[in-house]
């Protein structure tokens, strides 16, 4: 690997100032210190820093996190697509194998259009080429079905950079959670889409099997007819020897978006990101404490089948999992302070379980919720740091 | 009373001002610099519309719509119909409101008032206030309704208000393009939070 170090420190001069390439520096720096740690070190005197820990290590940790979720995915991907085609010897390796040729265009996209967005903008706006598209691109597939168009994920990746993040002045400063507001413009672009029956891929004509509905438990659950319990309608409802149970839920052998359907893969990673200190434990506890209280709450108050289904169902089912660990945690567009993420999370979870509980026209709750709650971060902070503000003052001039 | 809560959380947020009719913008997007500043407005604008809505109703009841002066006039007075008056009827009952938190203001607060300068007094002309009382009408409500249908709809637009905000002091420590800065970057944080604010369409109460 020397030669290309040496090759990199021969070509530097170009890139620096008055260098030949003077415009495409931040490209060249962002290559650069992907590739290997940057050498500058602070002086003997001055404030020195203990850990090597930057922006790239922390967003390579959130994109490692995600690993057992995206495989999961594409296991879980030719899963269905088997089941709901009924052939039934199909092997691990077949599934696994159909579901990476389904995922990885995807991913491959996302990161293309991500990156091209982000290097034209570090060119033009002379700011260094951001790190955070590498877990956007990353987020983005994992939060869509499969059978999503490919121009769909790149125009949604477009708007998503350009008007999520680069328009604010890039990572950092962005309002909402970019992954999420590419799949909310998705959402509301291309309804059909990402919405419907769309979460089982490669369904067309002749494969089409008798019996086979392709909804998710969350739209089962939305349906149930009243005086019915949810749980019985969903293990009722199976196709292809898939049930909706509790823990076929919680494995996430179901149909869903990419990443979402797994609890236990999302755990995974939220194990590693709690453990290196990526993302806030509050926030996660938060949004899981909310959703279940509240589901106990509309379970108490049961007027129809929906509020009546045990409030650990919400837990597993749909996206909630997903999108506490690796949405509502953003560190940018979250609450900043202690207080506020805990009054941050616990609103997410509220708001998820009662847009699905209360909304038909959404089935899922947890994008819009968060989404919300982002507008509202800066202003729970605000009023955190004045009630710090003014008890401090208290305790002074006593 | 179940009524009256649905009316209150559906104008907060389902049908917010801001968010799903674009009322009031001018002054949404001119007094949103600071928290502070923004909550002042934001209370005067819920105070005024608490006040005039139900003021509109009865002078919509027993003036303006038609036949409503027979309770003064007897029966002659059934086809008298006013309605051609209600927009001036409603902007003088909503001038002379606004004129009177002027005052308020100016001596209860005198730093608020310097700091909502001419954005105070044009409260009378915001179309957050006349379009609650116009709503009022169109929608048939009653008096208890209005009055409740005025003050959420004030604590809607409170709530957008404060929320930009706040987002837009943070916005300081943010690199937005020239060419974008003030307004343009307003206008389109408005819209990524109209985006946020679907989640409550479709919500039937």
């Amino acid at each position: 690997m020397k030669f290309l170090r040496e090759k990199l420190d021969n070509i530097k001069p170009d890139f620096e100032k008055g260098g030949k390439f003077e415009k495409f520096h931040y490209l060249f720096e962002a290559v650069d210190t992907i590739l290997y740690v940057p050498k500058e070190v602070t002086g003997s005197k001055g404030v020195q820093v203990k850990d090597a820990n930057d922006l790239k290590r922390l967003m390579m940790t959130v994109v490692i996190a995600l690993v057992p979720a995206l495989l999961f995915g594409m296991y879980n991907v030719g899963y269905q697509h088997y089941a709901a085609t009924g052939v039934t010897d199909a092997s691990f390796g077949d599934m696994f194998i159909y579901g990476a040729i389904q995922v990885l265009p995807i991913v491959l996209v996302a990161y293309a259009v991500g990156g091209m967005v982000e290097g034209t903008f570090s060119v033009l706006r002379k700011h260094p080429l951001a790190e955070g598209f590498l877990v956007t691109g990353m987020l983005v597939p994992l939060c869509i079905p499969a059978s999503i168009p490919l121009w769909q994920v790149a125009v949604a990746m477009i708007f998503a950079v350009v008007l999520g993040v680069e328009v604010f002045g890039g990572v950092g400063t962005n309002v909402l959670n970019v992954a999420l507001t590419a799949r909310a413009f998705l959402y509301f672009a291309y309804p059909t889409d990402i919405s419907g029956n769309v979460w089982t891929s490669g369904i067309e004509g002749a494969n089409l099997v008798e019996g086979f509905t392709g909804a998710t438990p969350l739209a089962i659950a939305n349906a149930t007819p009243a005086g019915e319990s949810v749980v019985a309608t969903l293990e009722a409802s199976s196709y292809g020897g898939i049930n909706f149970g509790f823990m076929d839920m919680f494995l996430g052998f179901i149909p869903g978006s990419i990443g979402e359907t797994s609890t236990l893969a999302i755990l995974l990673g939220a194990i590693l990101l709690i453990a290196t200190g990526v993302a806030s434990w509050r926030i996660m506890v938060g949004v899981f404490g909310g959703a279940y209280l509240t589901g106990l709450l509309l379970n108490a108050l049961a007027v129809n089948a929906y509020m009546g289904m045990p409030a650990h169902y919400h837990l597993v089912i749909g996206g909630l999992a997903f999108g506490a660990v690796f949405m509502a945690t953003d560190p940018v567009t979250a609450a900043h302070t202690t207080v506020g993420k805990w009054v941050y999370g616990i609103l997410i979870g509220v708001l998820t379980v009662i847009i699905r509980v209360f909304n038909p026209a959404y089935p899922e709750g947890i994008m819009l919720a968060i989404l919300l709650m982002n507008v509202f971060a800066p202003l729970i902070d605000h009023y955190v740091v004045e009630s710090n503000k003014k008890m401090r003052l208290k305790r002074a001039t006593v | 009373m179940l009524e009256l809560v649905n009316l209150g959380i559906k104008s907060i947020f389902i049908e917010n001002m801001v968010f799903a009719y674009f009322l009031g913008m001018c002054s949404y997007l001119a007094v949103s610099k600071k928290v502070d500043t923004a909550m002042g407005l934001g209370l005067a604008v819920t105070f005024v519309l608490t006040i005039t809505v139900p003021v509109n109703w009865l002078l919509q009841e027993y003036v303006l719509r038609e036949g409503a002066l027979s309770w003064l006039l007897g029966a002659q007075a059934a086809e008298i119909d006013l309605t051609f008056l209600q927009a001036i009827m409603f902007i003088a009952v909503i001038a002379s409101m606004v004129q009177l938190v002027e005052m308020i203001i100016e001596k209860v607060s005198p730093a608020l008032y310097g700091s909502l300068g001419i954005f105070l007094p044009l409260i009378a002309v915001n179309c957050a206030i006349l379009g609650s009382s116009m709503f009022m009408v169109q929608r048939e409500m009653g008096l208890g309704e209005s009055a409740v249908y005025g003050f959420s709809s004030g604590i809607g637009w409170l709530l957008a208000i404060i929320a930009i905000a706040a987002i837009r002091e943070r916005l300081k420590y943010s690199d937005v393009p020239d060419a974008m800065k003030g307004l343009g970057i307003t206008m389109v944080i408005t819209g990524l939070m109209g985006m946020a604010f679907m989640s409550f369409m479709g919500i039937a109460l």
